[in-house]
């Protein structure tokens, strides 16, 4: 089958190639994509960003064509729904304008003032991903705009998307927690979990240690206030199977509100708000972080912040 | 006038590596994976070996190098998938038909490739929720694309047009 090439040096340098792509992938596994492979990404990222934005100036408009064009059949009932969920907005609005009021209000008569720790928020559009096999977004804003690693990234409706992983002046790379090794600190009603992404699947896996009490179906699962990560209080998913504790740990399947397939516009959050707290002792206090095995693949846990 | 070669090529790849991330990545419908039917491609031209090898490297790498996976893991499959386009080359040369179906199995090899090397050294994110539906319509994407592209990629590349002329 194989055609018979003896002459040239082809089979020596197959192997050094081979030999100098694992040891890459040792380094980078090492360096845990830090040191001289993040300098090498975010080198790369920088001349690229460029032509890939350009790019997305043209590509934008002929996938959004073949985007409707795949949607076409559903697109009437699409906006009878969406009207009904405008008339539903609009009556949530006049609420929350009424509760602003009366906030305002009891904020006068208190003598309250704003904490003033509202969190930074940066639009960015998706322009694309790295190939069919890599989750990750490439959004269009970089560190000139303030984008940092390790920054939270919501969706448009506030619902958690994933990390910053990569930052170049221009762009970034979002790693989604559905493809994330590293698992999310969330809560589901009172008890606090993790929750970790699995292969094949958009579904995540649950993890409540020292649960005291079972988890339902349809329960909201938001980011809990322990997490390194993200902000308290984010929409994460629902639970999908009812589950009850067995010998304290709890496991348990959610779907994450969001979908990277569909993104277009993201969030990136300016989370933590001043990122190195020293304690009051003025020594800055280290994220800890624990590892444990799952699946065969290695999952970070979120330390307490 | 005549194009520098290997200037050529890093054009196309780099055209390629845009194309890939940008439109492909919003059209998630029909995926190809661009940069390894290149990389398969210039196994058919007439460019030495070592060189394709080599370019099929550094293309990988460059892909790394703008993803969330693992530096080096694409380096490795396309330059594997590259030494088995050089040695069955010869087998595919037959017609558009047999460059297609030739394209489109190295391009199952290389994702098949991807998803084992991956999940060796821990990358759970290759194993997405699309990854058999990916597994399946890249190769198929790179088969139609190669019956479509792969004789004027020739040509320009070898600078004849009498390149993969089929009776």
């Amino acid at each position: 089958m194989l055609s018979q090439e003896p002459r040239g040096r082809t089979l020596p340098t197959l192997i050094t190639l081979l030999v100098l792509g694992v040891l890459l992938m040792t380094f980078d596994v090492r360096l845990a994509g830090g040191g001289v492979v993040g300098v090498l990404r975010t080198g790369t990222q920088t001349l690229v960003s460029p032509l890939q934005e350009a790019a997305s100036y043209v590509v934008n408009p002929v996938a959004d064509v073949i985007d409707s064009i795949s949607k076409v059949t559903g697109l009437q009932s699409e906006n009878q729904a969406l009207k009904s969920e405008l008339a539903e907005a609009e009556a949530a609005l006049i609420a929350v304008h009424d509760q602003l009021a009366r906030l305002e209000l009891f904020e006068q008569l208190y003598e309250l003032e704003t904490a003033g720790n509202e969190l930074g928020r940066t639009v960015a559009d998706v322009i694309g991903r790295p190939d069919a096999f890599d989750e990750a977004l490439i959004i269009d804003k970089g560190s000139s705009d303030g984008i940092a690693i390790g920054q939270p990234v919501v969706d448009t409706n506030g619902y958690v998307v994933g990390t910053v992983k990569d930052v170049s002046s221009r762009s970034a790379t979002i790693v989604p927690i559905t493809a994330s090794r590293q698992a999310v600190t969330v809560m589901v009603g009172d008890q606090i979990g993790t929750l970790s992404a699995q292969a094949g699947t958009i579904l995540m896996r649950l993890e409540v240690f020292s649960a005291r009490s079972p988890v339902l179906a349809t329960a909201r699962v938001l980011t809990a206030a322990k997490s390194a990560n993200f902000p308290a209080g984010l929409l994460v998913g629902t639970v999908v199977l009812d589950a009850v504790p067995f010998a304290d740990v709890l496991t348990t399947t959610v779907e994450p509100f969001m979908n990277a397939d569909t993104l277009r516009v993201v969030v990136v959050l300016a989370w933590p708000p001043d990122p190195v707290t020293p304690r009051l002792d003025d020594t800055v206090a280290p994220v800890e972080s624990t590892t444990t095995t799952l699946d065969s693949t290695t999952t970070t846990t979120e330390g307490d912040g | 006038m005549r194009f520098p070669k290997g200037l050529l090529v890093a054009s196309i790849l780099l055209f390629a590596v845009v194309v890939q991330t940008t439109l492909f990545g919003r059209i998630r419908v029909v995926t190809p994976d661009l940069v390894m039917l290149i990389v398969v491609l210039l196994a058919l031209t007439r460019i030495r070996p070592e060189l394709v090898l080599a370019t099929a490297f550094f293309s990988g790498l460059l892909v790394d190098l703008l993803g969330s996976s693992l530096l080096g893991l694409r380096a490795v499959v396309f330059t594997t998938v590259a030494y088995i386009a050089l040695r069955t080359r010869e087998r595919a040369e037959l017609g558009r038909f047999t460059i297609a179906i030739w394209a489109g199995l190295l391009t199952l090899t290389g994702v098949v490739l991807l998803v084992l090397i991956g999940t060796l050294f821990g990358q759970s994110s290759l194993l997405g929720p699309n990854v058999v539906r990916s597994m399946l319509i890249v190769p198929i994407a790179n088969l139609v694309l190669a019956a479509l592209l792969a004789p004027l990629f020739v040509r320009m590349v070898n600078q004849d047009t009498t390149a993969l002329r089929f009776s």
